[in-house]
């Protein structure tokens, strides 16, 4: 369980985030949602641990988030990531490093968790471009090993950015299907996205955030009433045609 | 050969080993800058330990690995552009450089040997320290090599999953501070910057995984110093000065292989 505690986060003199209170339980598949600006991307910085709340405070499993993550981390998959197109890295190097961190000083990564990678590349559907240098892949391959990594990662709770930037619709649903297997298998999935349509059929978890939260939920639909409160009154929702 | 010229020639390969081994992590953070800053800013440090009255080298690798290990934290902390606090310690190392410098009694210190380098006054001292240094990096390298690679290739990604990169970024400035310091002598000031990247972007030339770069930037130091050290005997010109431009030349070379890799 997730619960932010009367966070605020001030980058300067402005507002980012303000009196957040949220309880996000176990096993949800969640969403994040609002306008651009709204303190989505700072949310998911503040939970990992990238950004410390300038007042609240954040507790993971009943624990506070530092000392949860001197022993535990979180699958993660950035909105985008910086890396130089020419690092001597091949796709499968970078998915093992969502577990390199649990491997001691001086040992190199083993072939079981090799052939760990290799079979969630193949359900990802990358498994193919794993001897590929990093430089040669695509956006949505790029995409695809970044989720695999954040399933190496072995977390209960995987962490997305907008997963579905960059790639095309077929391949959305494709991701979103894959999520909702592990979220069927017990993990908890938060992800921030504009991508209302799919969110609609795939989370039963709703945070409407735009700078305070406007709404967290089991909701079961994304209604009009809704977008109007997070993104403002002349917002519509608007269906997106691929 | 006259024993100070096999002394110095270890010196020079053993120098060019120490900088190659750290040019592929350096020229992949793209923190070549902080190698150039780094070894301006030992100027201070020499001239402190200068006043002072400590050995040269010692209180150089204490003043650098401060104001690196500083610079590190400045940048994470204040946000500060790491650009710009490295250009404001950089102005004022060099600054209070010249300022204990002629305030300093001790005429008969060669400031230039520490600015151009002369591989030729190097002692045999320095060339232990050389080697016990390039042992050190080589078992840095070895027990970090995953956790190296990782922060070289997105260190606020690394910390995510739970990589220890900030422990290992530290050691690896104090050990980068060492070597740059270490190789005043030889490379000098102006120099070790040289060191610190033609080694590995030759390397990065002719080869496609870390391992194998950092062995072919080591390979290419080697090379690069017996044949300078050579043409620098034979030709009486600077040992340091010639070594580079051998490097720049295998740079060059190395193009020719890049198209057919």
């Amino acid at each position: 369980m997730i619960e932010f505690q009367e966070v605020q986060y001030h980058a300067g003199r402005i507002t980012i985030l303000k009196d957040i209170n949220l309880t996000i339980p176990d096993g949800v598949f969640a969403a994040i949602i609002g306008p651009n600006g709204a303190g989505k991307s700072t949310l998911i910085k503040l939970l990992l641990g990238m950004e410390d709340p300038s007042e609240g405070k954040i507790l993971i499993d009943n624990t506070p988030r530092d000392s949860w993550l001197k022993h535990n981390g979180f699958g993660y998959l950035p909105q985008r990531e910086e890396y130089d197109r020419g690092f001597p890295a091949t796709a499968l190097d970078i998915v093992l490093m969502g577990i390199a961190g649990r491997i001691p000083w001086g040992k190199r990564v083993g072939d079981e968790y090799r052939e760990r990678a290799l079979k969630i590349m193949q359900d990802t559907g990358i498994k193919d471009k794993a001897n590929s240098a990093i430089g040669n892949l695509s956006g949505g391959e790029f995409q695809r090993v970044m989720l695999s990594r954040a399933i190496l990662s072995d977390s209960k709770y995987l962490i997305l950015d907008e997963p579905e930037a960059g790639i095309d619709r077929h391949s959305v649903v494709n991701f979103f299907e894959l999520l909702k297997e592990l979220n069927d298998a017990g993990k908890t999935v938060i992800t921030v996205s504009h991508d209302l349509h799919t969110l609609n059929k795939y989370c039963n978890f709703l945070i409407c955030l735009n700078k305070t939260l406007h709404c967290h939920d089991h909701s079961e639909l994304i209604d009009q009433q809704l977008i109007d409160r997070t993104f403002g009154e002349h917002s519509r929702l608007i269906e997106k045609d691929y | 050969m006259p024993g100070f010229i096999i002394v110095a020639l270890i010196g020079a390969v053993l120098s060019g080993i120490s900088l190659a081994v750290f040019a592929p992590y350096v020229t992949l953070r793209r923190i070549s800058y902080m190698g150039e800053a780094l070894s301006h800013i030992a100027f201070a440090g020499i001239a402190i330990a200068l006043i002072s009255g400590m050995n040269l080298t010692l209180g150089a690798w204490i003043f650098v690995s401060i104001v690196a290990l500083l610079i590190s934290w400045l940048s994470r902390k204040e946000k500060i552009q790491e650009a710009n606090t490295i250009t404001i310690f950089l102005s004022l190392s060099m600054a209070l450089g010249i300022v204990l410098i002629s305030l300093s009694k001790n005429y008969a210190f060669d400031l230039s040997s520490y600015l151009f380098g002369n591989v030729l006054l190097i002692s045999i001292s320095e060339v232990w320290a050389l080697g016990i240094l390039n042992v050190l990096n080589i078992l840095f390298i070895l027990i970090f090599y995953k956790e190296l690679f990782y922060l070289s290739y997105n260190p606020e990604m690394a910390k995510v999953f739970r990589i220890r990169v900030g422990l290992i970024d530290h050691l690896f400035y104090l050990l980068l501070a060492a070597n740059i310091v270490l190789n005043l002598k030889s490379a000098g000031i102006i120099l070790v910057t040289a060191q610190l990247i033609l080694p590995a972007v030759i390397a990065f030339n002719l080869a496609k995984k870390l391992g194998w770069i950092i062995v072919i930037s080591v390979i290419a130091a080697i090379v690069s110093a017996l044949i300078g050290f050579y043409l620098s005997f034979v030709l009486d010109i600077p040992t340091g000065a010639t070594i580079v431009i051998v490097q720049a030349f295998i740079y060059a070379l190395s193009f020719i292989f890049k198209r057919r890799k």
